[in-house]
């Protein structure tokens, strides 16, 4: 049973890990970044809970918004390249990230044992669930509630003008500058909002696994950031979820059986997918229960002078 | 109300445009003609800011557009469609107007209402934009699955969607048949009416003589006359930059 | 600053330049791949390490002498290239540039299971040249193996030359490059261009990825993330789609890196290789000879 409660904590995280890139790649960017985002959540809501004692609830989301304030920071100069340049520049500043953790060693005392980040050996005993009691459905539970809010959330903007200005950017960046958006701050907000879900991510993840270290924050864990968007498609959250959970569920676990071959069978399933289903899993577009009814839909209109 | 001072454009040692004035009045629907290559795109581009002038300056009603950003200039009520249509494909029709509420009184709107509530696609001037561009059948269509026509439609009144002081049209024709056209010259004067000024950039000359007030002739980057139609079809200047350089002397004499 | 010092420097400088044809031939086949298609493939260095293997096995399997191991290699990463191509490019919509990226990223991830597969994730020895044998400048001193992989990259690189610049397929692919519409009018396939552009920078990727696991002496499947990053990376700092630029980028990068490693130490060395690329990024975007049009 515990088995299938770690799988749905796994899939939880990486369904924030995959809703950060959502958000950006709605603008039609592509951003590395997303890694290094988790990482600096992960570290500071481990060094919160673990290091200053502070509560979980707090922990993550103190992770969360520093990390948008450094995306947002990051983004400014960033997204004033796009396309080829910008996977580079936020790769770089992911790599950047996670060996600045690499190289990051600050542990205080607590009860007469060291904790903190040390270094290559990475942070260890953020054993805060097991410390205050959790059992795993608890955490389970507490995953899952955190995903459903930054789910509603994003659904909520979707459906929102700035969801549709996301879209615009996105889709058209000359026609949306014409009609008065400013690019620069579609495009950062996306980038505090993306860091904010991966700090979230991030924060959790770390007190899942109790022992963060740099290499997990690397490349691979970027390109996961954004495949799982892509795969599923942009037209809604769903698309993402259904990702993670094709990726997560079906590739890795489902595939357990055919043990190291599934590796190879995933890659060949992602590249299968986009030949097939170029526009995602899901597609572009919402699916039909979830769009928007028309509301007071009006008789057919008068007849059209064309 | 619009003005171009002095206003020149370089790309590497080509003048696209070069010190060209220009003051168009308020109420007004301005012709800009002038063979392919003269920089009649161009300049709508310095007007929006698409492009920076190398020299000189644009304003509206006084205010110096020129330093200003693309999304700045259109609160300032700089609007535009182009030459070939960009909708936002990905949006439904009413979401294309939405997205295009950013103009002067629009961003005065309390920050979370204005970008956070949801349902605004379904707003009283959208609506009324809808019913004035007759696309309000279609309103919950993708943009890109409609006919030609009606993009260009929904392009025009996603620029007035900003409520704009000004409204550039760059080759609104281009594509359309005789009748389009027709319906258009409707159109744009029914913009006017809606107290907004026209900018209007195009190669059909039936329909620039017919609706035009006064009218602008570049040619190689220069302005070579002003006027009212009238005077303009009269230049000497104007059915040699025609008679020289293509075939469209004809419809400029017969229109 | 004391005379050891400045030899350690001029040292590490000298190491690094050489090292850094390596990863100009990397950027060059990123670029032109995004030259002609304008799409990135992100599974290129792993292909290029992928070829790489294949030279290795003929090197495990018949003893094959180095030369052999190398030109395997990187006819290997030639027609690997051409298979990525086919699974990633050539079938899904121009529409959707999305979806070759993600393509291609499926496909760098088969290949680096496959490889770590094949290799059991162990690292194998490499056959290389001259590594015996050291040029003395001074107190300056140049490896033997790494002048021999210079040598390489530069006639690997002349050669390219040759075929761009003196052939019909290098005509073409120019062409493509530069107005593919046009292109496409004149009567040039472009698939075709496509394909063999793949296998050119797939060759280019082999030799690359051969001469890097000859200066090491030994070939891992991790070094494929390392040839994919930096080759991004010389890429940008080149300016996209500029051969020459890829070039000095990678001059570039292979000399940073050997200077902030002497400066930093190995663990930190990265660090500002990337704060570089950051900087160089956002303040200069169009790279050392694009153009600045890539920034909006």
């Amino acid at each position: 049973m515990d088995f299938y409660f770690g799988l749905l904590q796994i899939f939880g995280v990486h369904t924030l890990l995959g809703l950060s890139a959502y958000v950006v790649l709605l603008t039609g960017q592509v951003s590395m970044a997303q890694a290094g985002f988790y990482a600096i959540g992960a570290y500071t809501a481990g060094a919160g809970t673990a290091m200053f004692g502070i509560h979980i609830l707090p922990a993550i989301i103190v992770a969360g918004l520093v990390t948008a304030v450094i995306a947002c920071i990051v983004g400014f100069p960033a997204l004033r390249v796009k396309g080829l340049m910008l996977v580079v520049a936020t790769l770089a500043f992911g790599e950047m990230v996670r060996l600045f953790f690499f190289n990051l060693t600050w542990q205080v005392d607590r009860g007469g044992e060291l904790v903190g980040p040390n270094g290559a050996e990475g942070f260890r005993s953020i054993r805060y669930f097991p410390e205050h009691g959790w059992e795993v459905w608890h955490v389970t539970a507490f995953i899952w509630a955190v995903v459903i809010v930054v789910m509603v959330a994003l659904w909520w903007v979707d459906r929102t003008r700035a969801g549709a200005v996301l879209r615009a950017v996105g889709h058209d960046e000359t026609a949306a500058q014409s009609i008065g958006l400013n690019l620069t701050a579609v495009k950062v907000g996306a980038m505090t909002a993306g860091g904010f879900i991966a700090g979230l991510g991030g924060g959790i993840y770390a007190h899942t696994v109790t022992h963060i270290e740099h290499g997990v924050f690397g490349v691979l864990l970027a390109t996961f950031a954004i495949a799982y968007p892509i795969l599923g498609g942009l037209g809604s959250v769903f698309g993402t979820v259904i990702a993670v959970l094709f990726i997560q569920g079906f590739l890795i676990e489902g595939l357990r059986f055919l043990g190291d071959w599934r590796s190879l069978l995933f890659g060949a399933l992602i590249v299968l997918a986009m030949n097939l289903r170029p526009t995602g899993l899901l597609g572009e577009h919402a699916p039909r229960w979830f769009r928007r009814r028309k509301t007071g839909s009006e008789p057919l209109e008068l007849k059209e002078a064309n | 109300m619009l003005t171009l001072e002095n206003l020149s454009k370089l790309f590497g040692g080509v003048r696209a445009v070069d010190d060209v004035s220009l003051t168009i009045r308020e109420g007004e629907i301005f012709g800009l003609i002038g063979p392919n290559g003269s920089g009649k795109s161009t300049t709508i581009n310095l007007i929006t800011g698409l492009y920076t002038p190398t020299t000189g300056k644009v304003t509206l009603d006084g205010h110096d557009l020129t330093a200003m950003a693309q999304h700045e200039r259109t609160s300032m009520g700089v609007a535009r469609t182009f030459q070939n249509i960009r909708l936002f494909g990905n949006l439904t029709v009413a979401q294309n107007l939405w997205v295009a509420q950013n103009g002067h009184e629009q961003r005065r709107a309390h920050f979370l209402a204005r970008w956070f509530k949801a349902g605004g696609e379904h707003g009283p001037d959208i609506e009324e934009l809808l019913r004035f561009s007759q696309l309000h059948s279609k309103r919950d269509l993708q943009a890109n699955a409609l006919s030609f026509g009606e993009m260009r439609r929904l392009e025009m009144a996603r620029a007035l969607a900003s409520n704009p002081r000004v409204l550039l049209l760059d080759e609104p024709a281009a594509g359309a048949s005789q009748e389009d056209a027709q319906l258009l010259a409707e159109r744009i004067r029914a913009v006017r009416d809606r107290g907004v000024t026209v900018l209007l950039i195009e190669h059909m000359m039936e329909l620039v003589m017919g609706i035009t007030d006064r009218i602008a002739v570049l040619n190689f980057g220069r302005k070579i006359a002003e006027g009212s139609p009238a005077e303009v079809q009269m230049n000497e200047d104007v059915r040699a930059a025609y008679l020289g350089g293509s075939h469209k002397n004809e419809e400029l004499v017969h229109a | 600053m004391d005379y050891f010092f400045i030899i350690d420097f001029v040292q590490s400088l000298a190491d690094g330049l050489l090292f850094g044809t390596t990863y100009a031939l990397i950027g060059i086949g990123f670029t032109l791949i995004f030259g002609v298609m304008r799409k990135l493939n992100l599974a290129y260095g792993a292909a290029a390490l992928a070829g790489t293997y294949v030279g290795l096995g003929l090197f495990l399997t018949f003893n094959a002498p180095p030369f052999v191991v190398f030109l395997a290699s990187a006819i290997g990463a030639g027609l690997i290239g051409l298979v990525v191509y086919y699974c990633c490019f050539r079938f899904t919509p121009e529409a959707h540039p999305m979806a070759s990226l993600l393509a291609s990223v499926g496909m760098l991830l088969f290949l680096e299971e496959m490889m770590t597969h094949v290799s059991h994730g162990m690292p194998h020895p490499y056959p290389s040249v001259l590594s015996g044998a050291t040029l003395e400048l001074g107190d300056i001193w140049i490896r033997g193996d790494l002048l021999f992989v210079f040598g390489i990259c530069v006639v690997a690189m002349a050669l390219l030359f040759w075929l761009l610049y003196r052939t019909p397929l290098g005509l073409a692919t120019r062409a493509v490059s530069q107005q593919p519409r046009a292109a496409q009018l004149c009567g040039i396939d472009s698939a075709r261009v496509n394909a063999l552009t793949f296998v050119i920078a797939g060759v280019l990727g082999g030799t690359a990825g051969a001469m890097t696991a000859a200066a090491v002496g030994i070939l891992s499947p991790i070094i494929a993330t390392g040839l994919t990053v930096k080759g991004l990376i010389v890429v940008v700092i080149g300016g996209l789609g500029s051969i020459p630029g890829a070039i000095i980028g990678g001059l570039l990068v292979g000399a940073a890196e050997n200077i902030f490693l002497l400066l930093r130490g190995v663990t930190e060395r990265d660090i500002y290789v990337m704060l570089l690329l950051f900087l160089f990024l956002t303040l200069r975007p169009g790279g050392l000879f694009g153009s600045a049009a890539t920034r909006d």
